[in-house]
């Protein structure tokens, strides 16, 4: 890849470059900081598509009553069951337990606190998804 | 370029790079006054790897890696340029902080291992729960600290406490646990041309002489295989997946472009430089012509998921061309080997 050639297409680091080998005139390796190339925007974007779409698809399965509000909040934090359990420190077969909302809504607040410092929450959030 | 004055007076400059950990042992070194660029720890430290590993899964798909397991870059850098050097893991979080703080008053810099979701300042779109995130801590500020992120960004900037703690002590698969590492003492006239003998050879084993058909060019060609045969065997969707995977490890990790194959040839440009040689020059050359083809695979497997398999492009070519990075890196690693072994050291 010579100077020229490293893609300078789209920018969504959010203002950072990213650095990439190439060659100069004089064909030695320089670092060039490139700001972003389209077919890494095309992979990316399906992996983060996937992840929103499957977060919406829980969130219309928690309002319909099918499952609680903690797998909504364990899917936005791109965990699952087994990490969550380790992080709370709870097993994970108690974990899965609690994703049924009769299960969850007769939790003790003292677990419902572990969950919420576990996954960056206040207290009303976990308990609770977004309405839109 | 941006620079920052240290807990104990001294001046730490930062430098941008392409990789997380090449560049954080990079700064490390250059800042206890060993100077030392990213593609030289890369080659010396044995990057350049591929492994297909269809059992481990990261976002529930099959891991595909450009490079060597994580920290082993900086161990065997460290060890082929006689560096004595601390590595800390914690189970404590209290601890682990506690002893990170204590390090960086002193005035010594020190990597840590992260989980980039917890990272605010990461971009939005980047921020997958992945625990490899290599980066250094400069020093404390009134509500967190002062940490210069080589493959990120191109300035210092700062992080919360709170952040900190989460994304050092964050839990999944391939936990840091809060590993810290230093070097306590770099040698600063190392034999240079040793180290770079003993990490090409290595290179070229980890490629060529491991007897599992998962790793090394035996592994491109296992996956190249695999892709020709996906779209009959998982649809269409399903293999747009995998592929848009398998192009994610290549390009958005931090790889310098064409998963590390540019920063090896990077490598191999400065070490013909150092023995004069320009048959590994040749090489160097060489190894830029593959990681040209690794970009073509991407950007093909990018029109493929674009069009969802649809139009000309097809996923037989997408294994082809990868099917030809095998070929010819297999070649190139059996010419390596040659060419080292007559250098002197």
């Amino acid at each position: 890849m010579k100077v020229n050639e490293v893609p300078q297409d789209i920018t969504f680091y959010e203002g950072a470059r990213r650095a990439c080998y190439a060659l100069d005139d004089q064909g030695k390796y320089v670092i060039v900081p490139s700001c972003g190339w389209s077919a890494e925007d095309v992979v990316n974007g399906l992996a983060v598509a996937e992840l929103a779409t499957n977060l919406e698809k829980t969130r219309q399965e928690v309002l319909k009553g099918l499952k609680s509000p903690l797998v909504y909040h364990m899917e936005r934090r791109q965990m699952t069951p087994e990490i969550l359990a380790k992080t709370v420190g709870i097993l994970s077969i108690r974990v899965r337990r609690h994703f049924r909302p009769d299960v969850f809504s007769n939790l003790k607040s003292s677990i419902l606190e572990r969950y919420a410092y576990a996954l960056k929450l206040t207290f009303d959030e976990l308990k609770s998804v977004p309405e839109k | 370029m941006s620079t920052e004055i240290l807990a104990n007076g001294r001046t730490y400059i930062h430098r941008t790079s392409a990789h997380c950990e090449t560049g954080v042992t990079s700064a490390l070194f250059c800042d206890k006054g060993f100077d030392i660029s990213e593609p030289m720890i890369f080659g010396i430290g044995s990057g350049i790897f591929f492994g297909h590993l269809p059992f481990v899964k990261w976002a529930g798909l099959p891991i595909s890696t450009f490079r060597s397991l994580p920290g082993l870059v900086f161990k065997k850098a460290a060890k082929r340029l006689g560096a004595k050097v601390v590595r800390k893991h914690f189970r404590n979080p209290q601890k682990g902080m506690d002893e990170l703080r204590r390090v960086i008053r002193t005035g010594q810099i020190v990597a840590v291992t992260t989980n980039v979701y917890w990272l605010s300042y990461f971009p939005r779109r980047y921020r997958f729960n992945f625990n490899g995130h290599n980066l250094i801590v400069l020093y404390e500020t009134e509500n967190g600290f002062r940490v210069s992120d080589p493959a990120l960004r191109e300035y210092t900037l700062d992080c919360s406490t709170h952040d900190m703690e989460r994304a050092r002590f964050a839990r999944g698969p391939m936990e840091a646990r809060g590993l810290m590492y230093y070097p306590l003492s770099v040698n600063p006239n190392p034999d240079m041309r040793k180290a770079c003998i003993t990490g090409m050879l290595d290179s070229c084993k980890q490629m060529l002489k491991i007897p599992i058909p998962l790793f090394g060019v035996k592994g491109i060609r296992y996956l190249a295989k695999k892709i020709i045969k996906w779209p009959d065997k998982l649809g269409n969707v399903e293999a747009c997946r995998q592929l848009a995977h398998v192009v994610r490890f290549q390009e958005e990790m931090g790889t310098g472009g064409a998963g590390f194959r540019y920063m090896f040839a990077a490598f191999l440009q400065e070490a013909s430089e150092l023995f004069e040689s320009s048959e590994l020059n040749g090489l160097s050359n060489e190894m830029t012509a593959i990681g040209d083809i690794w970009r073509e695979f991407a950007v093909v497997s990018a029109r493929i998921i674009k069009q969802k398999g649809q139009a000309e492009e097809t996923f037989a070519k997408a294994g082809g061309l990868m099917m030809i990075c095998a070929g010819r890196e297999e070649q190139l690693f059996k010419d390596l080997n040659n060419v080292v072994r007559k250098l002197k050291a």
